[in-house]
């Protein structure tokens, strides 16, 4: 049903106007199915909004913007597939997308070999380098201490439990978690992990119930392990402070009153007051009308970062691999979440917000960070 | 005491999931791989109830009656004229399984999505403060194990079972119809599958492939209770506590692999598993 | 000496099969190498995955299709390859040194794990459906195994971007098309030798290859750890060409996709999994973006139809499936006997029981029978002589006693060792191979004694006089070439003596073996036993209900009643016992 939409969104997007050129296509691959699949189609609508609004306004260097979207499973194998098929069978000119860790890694080496421009556009647990890779979103040198802070001076937290997913977002994310934790003044008092796909967390919430921790740090994987987790954790009636390093507005949205009092950390939340903000949401209701899926952190970096390569491939004059990604380091653009530069080591300094939950699924946004720096990601890289 | 609990409910629910390939097993000698997608459909029948708006429990019914439909449809076309071969019984219901998988992808999209729970928040209970839902499935577990008991041995229906699992050559030359009664059991155990993943959906997720994580556990309990429904309790019992211990004590991904290493050496040992001899 | 030219006619030779075979295999050879040229770099890509998984697919056939053993397990055997390679080269770089360390790790641990899953699941009395779930049962382990290892496994996201040989894509596909080409060259060259035919034996009638001495357990086994390291090769190439691996590549759905492929192609025709892999990989692949559901729907319809109305796949369809294999008829001619006549003891049995829980079969039974004997077991229903028969055949019977064959005790030997000391049963009910000619079931027969060959089929079959006799004087010397299933019951009957006669026994155990035959075939069995028994000095104790034949053919008589010997002597004796009389006619309990 939703394939039909898209190639439908596709095909309006390259109708109108008039274009006398081959269109620039955008690869999109994203996890449809497995893990992210409760927040892709977020993603997706973000990414389409960019497209349309570019191709009204003439499109880049005269030439209509289209997408290609296919499935990367959220994970290793569906990855390469799916990069595969869209650097060697589609023949893209950039790929542009948010994914786990894992696709993510499987997909470099096919970037690699096929010299195809990258802009990587979910946050993770940084330090990840590619010639042809740049990040818009966040790592955790941005996002961490403000939750970790928050808890050990504003609530007083002296002992934690940190729960992830076993794999690279989530053993990144909660190393630099404990290590943080350590430093000032805390203590890990847990440190358990489980697959991606894992389902059943009840032997880990024993083992929550058996430390009372003052509070848990969560890094599970994309939307469902996080659902999955909060469920059951609080079905379970532990009462900790709970701060989730990896949940987005979308996701915290479909865990419903379960997700009530979480405290999360961020580059983007739709309760952001700034007038670029507003406009984006303005637009979003006025394409997508009732099917609008709630933007978050993860789908507005791949709105800007539509724009971004828009403007790089402008800069450089062509599409060409080596232009786009010299021109990548320097350009900026001017949305949601503010100015967005990726220039240090291929990253972005973002305005960091740290909120909490409300009941009816919005986000209170009790602090607020303004260029925070994302620190030492990829000095090999120029 | 959190952990009897944790035991208790793995127990029950690994047995609520079990119960309809038993049935199967018992009265048909095949193991329906189908089992899983059963499952499946059980827990998108709770979500149709979730999106729809209607009230959590009656997912439990929903989920119920698209188990009996869809498990009648598929004994009448596919698995008569598997009988006699077990292996390609089990070949062709996995096959049946990636269809439903498929179908279900069509209708609901790929997605993983999510039903409400009945039952929500936690009680104190002997100390502790536990999940509600979860113990409720210990006592659906066992109401579900008391109605098929019930069926079994005071139905007329359940009696001329029984006289099939024991002898179905004997039976049909004493006038059964043993078709009627292939054809039945696989229905309800079809049904109880069902079941079994609207009742699991509201711990976790729904997606189109739910119920294959939970195929080779049953598949492995049934293994080991041949088809008793007490010895199959005790199946669960044991193999529910040693996933529990190992996950709680070692390590949660060792425990996911602890009934599947377990029922395999148990069946090495003792090839009628859990069942008199 | 019997020349073979007096028994059968010689066959036309058909042209040599190896000069066909050898142009099949230039002819993929080129393939191979001129497809890169062809294609372009997606469906390069693309293929190269199809042809390993074809690769694991072949043994899935191999084990499934020719042996009868379902296999989930083969794409964690791949994995196992993929996996070596992943972190040898994650942890020590990459060198052509660390490379084959990698192949060598993967592939032995591929072995390794094929003999504790082949020891579990092919022990004795194994269910068909007991060994499909420990192969089951692996990949489950062997993903948790994967999560385990956190972040020296790379768990759930698998490892990536590890050094790999420095090839390109076209080589890639070049070397693993020919590692396919390869292992499709020796599959099938394997499964059209004599040893070929074995595996089909073993599928069609494990039990009764046992009592041909045939260690059915031992070669499964083998035959699953050979296969497990030709799945761990091409996944070491698997990690190779595509520098990711993660766990779904070994679990238990991999396993099932391999299953589905080669029931699809064709079962048991090697070129079905090949076809099924590439068709249906390749298409998936292409169709990923379009209509992936629509695809996997259809395949998974097409599966079921074929399991329930095609079990030939549907390369049958196309009638290529059931090719005419050669039916080379080999010549006849006789062998030099191993074990010299005798005379003497062949069998003591001493104070022998069984029981069943608190029923007991056999109390207390003790006899002799030295080589000439032809005793027969008679006795009403129930009285235990089958059973008595099967405890001296298979030594983990018995509850209490000794048997001893030509003085060495059977202890709680199996039934291929029993064999080994010189035991030959003949079933009840003939136990023959269904699908296979005269010629190919005698030739299993004589496994124990001739090694059959593991690449051709040879053009002659030796089997000692008793064997060539039987198969003279009843008929089966103009039928050797005929498919077992269509011979008559005696016919099959009498193949079955042949075969167990090709073993060379010294100890014949016959279940019934006028069941079912006619007056003129029961006279001609009952000659040929009696032949058997003093011409080749055989000991043969067979069990029967014809009295008559009973009484003609028999050196002594033993009576078994109620699982106790009543009479042991002489056929006078028994004729005009009263006991017996009584006993037959059902009045007297002992």
């Amino acid at each position: 049903m939703r394939t039909l939409a898209f190639a439908a969104a596709t095909l309006a997007a390259l109708a109108s106007p008039a274009f006398a050129q081959a269109p620039i296509r955008i690869g999109v691959p994203i996890g449809l199915s497995g893990a992210n699949s409760v927040v892709a189609p977020s993603v997706v609508q973000a990414a389409e909004l960019a497209v349309a609004e570019i191709n009204a306004k003439g499109g880049v260097l005269g030439r209509p913007l289209a997408l290609d979207v296919a499935d990367d499973g959220s994970g290793a194998t569906g990855a390469q597939r799916a990069f595969d098929s869209l650097v060697f069978q589609k023949k893209v000119d950039a790929l542009i997308s948010m994914e786990t860790s894992a696709a993510r890694n499987a997909g470099l080496p096919i970037v690699t070999r096929g010299k195809t421009p990258f802009i990587y556009t979910s946050y993770y647990e940084g330090h990840s380098c590619n010639r042809y890779m740049f990040v818009n979103a966040w790592v955790p040198e941005q996002q961490e201490g403000p939750v970790i802070d928050f808890f050990l001076k504003d609530k007083g937290a002296k002992t934690f439990f940190l729960i992830g997913s076993d794999y690279a977002f989530g053993r990144g994310m909660l190393a630099y978690a404990k290590q943080y934790i350590e430093t000032h003044g805390g203590k890990v008092v847990g440190d358990e992990y489980q697959p991606m796909d894992a389902g059943d967390w009840t032997a880990i919430i024993s083992k929550v119930r058996a430390a009372n921790p003052d509070a848990l740090i969560l890094s599970t994987a994309g939307g469902v392990p996080n659902v999955t987790l909060t469920k059951q954790y609080r079905a379970a009636g532990i009462t900790a402070l709970v701060g989730n390093l990896g949940v987005d507005e979308g996701t915290a949205k479909t865990m419903g009153e379960d997700a009530n009092g979480i405290y999360i950390s961020g580059s983007y939340y739709t309760s952001v007051d700034t007038p670029a903000n507003k406009s984006f949401l303005e637009a979003m209701r006025a394409k997508f009308g009732t099917a609008l899926l709630t933007p978050n952190d993860l789908s507005v970096p791949q709105y800007e970062a539509v724009y971004l390569y828009k403007a790089a491939v402008e800069k450089a004059g062509g599409t060409a691999a080596d232009g786009v990604i010299k021109a990548l380091a320097e350009v900026s653009f001017e949305g949601p979440r503010g100015s967005v530069t990726m220039n240090k080591q291929r990253h972005a300094p973002l305005t960091m917000y740290l909120g909490q939950v409300q009941a009816d699924g919005s986000v209170k946004i009790l602090k607020t960070a303004s260029n925070v720096d994302p620190g030492e990601q990829c000095p090999n890289l120029q | 005491m959190s952990l009897l609990l944790d035991i208790a409910t793995t127990a029950a629910i690994l047995y609520a999931v079990a119960l309809g390939l038993l049935i199967v097993f018992g009265v048909m000698g095949i193991i329906s791989f189908a089992h899983g997608a059963m499952m499946t459909i059980g827990g998108y029948a709770a979500l149709l109830v979730t999106q729809e708006g209607w009230s959590p429990w009656a997912s439990f019914p929903a989920a119920a009656l698209a188990g009996l439909v869809g498990g009648a449809v598929m004994e009448r076309i596919v698995l008569r004229p598997l009988y006699r071969r077990p292996l390609d019984a089990i070949l062709a219901t996995w096959g049946l399984g990636i269809v439903i998988g498929q179908v279900i992808t069509l209708v609901f999209g790929r997605q993983v999505q999510f039903a409400q729970s009945p039952l929500s928040g936690a009680i104190n209970v002997l100390g502790v403060t536990y999940s509600q839902y979860r113990l409720l499935l210990v006592a659906l577990a066992i109401l579900l194990a008391g109605v098929i008991a019930f069926i079994l041995h005071g139905t007329r229906l359940g009696l001329v079972t029984r006289a099939v699992i024991a002898n179905e050559g004997l039976s049909q030359s004493l006038g059964v119809n043993s078709a009627r009664v292939r054809f039945a059991s696989f229905s309800l155990g079809s049904a109880l599958a069902s079941l079994a993943g609207a009742l699991v959906v509201p711990l976790s997720s729904v997606d189109p492939n739910m119920g294959v994580p939970w195929l080779v556990g049953a598949f492995m309990l049934v293994l080991l209770s041949g088809s008793s429904l007490v010895s199959m309790a005790g199946a669960a019992i044991v193999l529910g506590a040693a996933q529990v211990l190992v996950s709680t004590y070692l390590n949660a991904v060792l425990g996911g692999m602890t009934i599947a290493i377990l029922a395999a050496i148990i069946l090495r040992i003792r090839p009628t598993g859990f069942a008199r001899a | 000496m019997l020349s073979g030219s007096n028994l059968a006619p010689s066959s036309h030779q058909l042209p040599p099969a190896a000069l066909i075979g050898g142009v099949l295999v230039l002819a993929g050879v080129a393939a191979v190498l001129a497809a890169p040229l062809v294609l372009d770099i997606y469906s390069v890509n693309v293929l190269t995955r199809s042809l390993l998984l074809a690769v694991a697919a072949v043994t899935v056939d191999l084990l499934w299709g020719y042996t009868g053993i379902l296999s989930f397990a083969q794409a964690a055997f791949l994995a196992i390859g993929a996996y070596a390679l992943a972190l040898v080269s994650t942890r020590l770089g990459f060198s052509p040194g660390t490379g084959l360390f990698a192949l060598l790790l993967g592939m032995g641990v591929a072995a390794l794990a094929a003999l504790l899953v082949g020891w579990l699941a092919f022990s004795y009395g194994a269910s068909l459906l007991y060994v499909s779930t420990i192969t089951l049962v692996f990949p489950i382990v062997f993903v948790q195994l994967i999560f385990a290892g956190g972040n020296f496994t790379g768990s759930s996201s698998g490892l990536s971007g590890f050094d790999v040989p420095d090839l390109d894509t076209e080589s890639w596909f070049r070397v693993a098309g020919l590692l396919l080409v390869a292992v499709a060259a020796l599959a099938v060259t394997f499964v059209r030798s004599d040893f070929g035919r074995l595996l089909v034996a073993m599928r069609e009638n494990d039990l009764r290859c046992q009592y041909l001495g045939i260690p059915t357990a031992r070669l499964k086994v083998s035959l699953f750890v050979v296969c497990a390291m030709v799945c761990a090769a091409a996944g070491w190439i698997y990690a190779g060409a595509t520098a990711v691996v993660a766990p779904e590549l070994g679990n238990f759905v991999s396993g099932t996709e391999l299953v589905i492929y080669t029931a699809l192609g064709g079962r048991a025709t090697l070129a079905g999994p090949i076809v099924g892999a590439v068709a249906i990989d390749a298409i998936s692949n292409f169709l990923n973006g379009a209509l992936p559901f629509l695809w996997a729907l259809i395949v998974g319809l097409l599966f079921v139809v074929v399991i329930v109305a095609l079990p030939g796949g549907l390369l049958s369809l196309l009638r290529l499936g059931r090719e005419r294999r050669s039916r080379l008829v080999p010549d006849l001619v006789e062998a030099a006997v191993q074990t010299p006549m005798q005379d003497g003891l062949v069998l003591q049995v001493t104070t022998l029981g069984k029981r069943f829980g608190s029923l007991i079969v056999l109390k207390d039974v003790s006899f002799v029978a030295r080589a000439g004997d032809l005793v027969s077991l008679i006795g009403p229903n129930g009285a235990g002589k089958t059973t008595l028969m099967r405890c001296i055949a298979d030594g983990r019977e018995r509850s209490a006693g000794t048997v001893e064959i030509g003085g060495h005790s059977i202890r709680h030997l199996p039934p291929h060792r029993c064999t080994a000391l010189g035991v030959g049963r003949k079933f009840q009910t003939a136990s023959v191979f269904e699908s296979m000619t005269v010629a190919e079931c005698l030739r299993v027969a004589r496994t124990r004694i001739e090694r059959p060959s593991l690449f051709r089929r040879t053009p002659t079959i030796a089997l000692p006089a008793a064997a060539l006799e039987v198969v003279r004087a009843t008929g089966l010397g103009d039928r050797l070439g005929v498919e077992t299933r269509h011979l008559s019951h005696g016919e099959k009957q009498s193949l079955e003596l042949a075969m167990v006669l090709a073993l060379e026994p010294t100890l014949l155990l016959l279940d019934e073996p006028t069941a079912g035959l006619t007056g003129a075939e029961r006279a001609r069995i009952g000659e040929l036993l009696v032949d058997l028994a003093r011409r080749y000095r055989l000991c043969i104790v067979l069990v029967e209900h014809d009295l008559d034949f009973v009484r003609r053919i028999s050196s002594r008589i033993i009576v078994l009643h109620q699982g106790n010997i009543v009479l042991d002597g002489g056929v006078e004796e028994a004729t005009q016992s009263e006991t017996v009389r009584t006993i037959y006619a059902g009045a007297a309990h002992a």
